[in-house]
């Protein structure tokens, strides 16, 4: 195991976690249930930490991506409803964050916000052809710790540190109404959704393949994994816990992503406003492509055809067609005028229906010695993945009705 | 259990007037905060001229949807978020707090109705 490798390895999933929907969540949720809802993230992250590692070892020891695994273990048919269903989630999610880049660059320059959603998207896409594989993840992961901003931000607030520790245990507050108490709910889901989205296991399962990953990685997957999927949770709840203490009290939503970067700029002045704007635009720019190429993933490994960064776009010409294409797809959802938050919301939705069905092959066949050997799920990871594939499952059957009935979390 | 929870959607979905009405007054009352804290920051020189620039079209440009969604656009709370859109982009923070504090005690009558 290199150090250095593995040190990269770790920032990259730091600055690579946050996206525009933990944004968005984490801000809100703060501001309206205080430190409530920490124990969300925390615990949506153990989730993540499980399905990640197996998707990681998967490749690693049966170099099977997690779309490969879906054909067989779910049949065409259902394999086919599940392709589908992924695309648009991840796809809903991939327009989410070209959205959210707009938003950034139009708060950081002033120019029209749908001009700057084309021109971010050039500039994504141009990085996606030019740089190789290890170093798109990289230059956007190592970019988006400025993001550590947020961090810095609330330790400089003074918060009560007892009660963002005490948010850490799973709770419902005892004084909420009906109403109040399905908003929470909604919340939950959501968070959940926010930090599982099923693409973080595409992409990650792909990319472990496209770094050839083997048996001698295991060790490197397991500390990226935990270590750094940590690290880069423990931000979204630093944005939370900001928020709880700034913004609740001010009676701030916030309907705005550009708000939450005023939980920089209140204790550091405009040089943090600067480096929180930056390190949202680097984060979510990492969250475009990896839904992008989720997405191209996805579809070529389903239908078996060449995939893969490593290879010159052309000696796989259908995997490129692929990310172009779902990058002007998001692209053109932007330009029709869709609201960022909305497609933010609909992207959580989309996506906790998808999770049931992206999670269980994945556990299925990390638990099958015939393919993993000595390597398949011990009992950690097998209580693990299947206490959260009962709690994803029940999360997608209420996430619809918790929408609809909070008006999308609002009341 | 499954016809209760369609009543209970079709309610949620069909239903108007202020009950109807309560998630775009909590909104509008968020906008109001928010420029209040980005005007606070603005004055304070917490942040850049453009971002303060953009921030406030975007809060007025919410403003007005969350206005055209109400079901009783000539209500109290249709008057206070129209006084609302009416102050300057620079407004004093205190200024666009007083409206915050009329939208939430608007939110807390209807809620608690």
């Amino acid at each position: 195991m290199n150090p250095l490798e593995l040190t990269l390895g770790i920032m990259t999933a730091v600055g690579g976690f946050v996206d525009i929907s933990e944004l968005v969540f984490a801000a809100q949720a703060g501001s309206i249930f205080g430190y409530a809802l920490i124990w969300a993230f925390a615990f949506s992250t153990i989730g993540i930490m499980a399905f990640g590692e197996m998707a990681g070892r998967v490749a690693a020891v049966a170099n099977q991506p997690v779309f490969n695994l879906m054909r067989h273990r779910l049949g065409l048919k259902l394999g086919l409803v599940t392709l589908f269903a992924s695309l648009l989630s991840t796809l809903v999610t991939c327009a989410a964050e070209i959205g959210g880049l707009g938003l950034i660059l139009h708060y950081l320059t002033g120019a029209p916000y749908l001009l700057m959603s084309v021109v971010s998207t050039a500039v994504v896409m141009a990085s996606m052809w030019v740089l190789p594989f290890k170093w798109i993840e990289r230059v956007y992961g190592l970019l988006g710790l400025l993001m550590l901003v947020f961090a810095a931000a609330l330790v400089a607030i003074h918060p009560p540190w007892d009660k963002v520790l005490g948010g850490f245990v799973p709770q419902v507050p005892s004084s909420l109404s009906t109403k109040q108490l399905l908003q929470f709910g909604y919340f939950g889901v959501a968070i959940l959704s926010a930090v599982m989205f099923p693409y973080e296991a595409y992409f990650y399962s792909s990319g472990g393949m496209e770094e050839k990953w083997g048996p001698k990685d295991l060790l490197t997957n397991r500390v990226t994994t935990t270590v750094g999927f940590v690290l880069g949770s423990l931000l979204a709840i630093a944005i939370l816990a900001s928020s709880a203490q700034l913004f609740g009290p001010a009676l701030v939503g916030p309907e705005e992503p550009g708000t939450t970067a005023l939980e920089a700029a209140i204790p550091f002045g405009r040089a943090g406003l600067l480096i929180a704007l930056l390190g949202m635009l680097m984060a979510v720019a990492g969250a475009a492509v990896e839904t992008c190429m989720a997405n191209a993933y996805a579809i070529s490994q389903f239908f078996g055809w060449e995939w893969g960064r490593h290879k010159k776009p052309w000696d796989a010409p259908r995997f490129t067609i692929a990310w172009i294409a779902f990058m002007l797809l998001a692209l053109a959802i932007v330009l029709t005028g869709a609201d960022v938050m909305t497609l933010v919301e609909y992207a959580v939705l989309f996506s906790i229906i998808v999770l049931p069905l992206t999670y269980l092959p994945l556990m299925l066949l990390a638990g099958d010695k015939g393919y993993m050997g000595q390597y398949a799920n011990k009992w950690l990871a097998k209580g693990l993945g299947w206490t959260y594939f009962v709690i994803v499952c029940l999360a997608a059957a209420a996430a619809i009705p918790l929408y609809l009935l909070t008006s999308g979390g609002q009341a | 259990m499954r016809c209760l929870l369609l009543t209970a959607l079709l309610v949620a979905a069909c239903s108007k007037g202020p009950d109807a009405d309560l998630p775009a007054i909590g909104e509008a009352r968020s906008l109001a905060a928010e420029w209040a804290l980005v005007n606070e920051q603005a004055a304070a020189g917490h942040v850049t001229p453009t971002y303060a620039r953009t921030m406030r079209a975007k809060l007025r440009e919410q403003l007005q949807t969350s206005l055209g969604s109400l079901t009783q656009p000539k209500s109290e709370y249709g008057n206070e978020v129209r006084s609302l859109l009416a102050a300057s982009g620079d407004a004093s923070p205190e200024q666009l707090r007083a409206h915050t504090r009329a939208l939430k005690r608007i939110e807390d009558s209807l809620e608690s109705a």
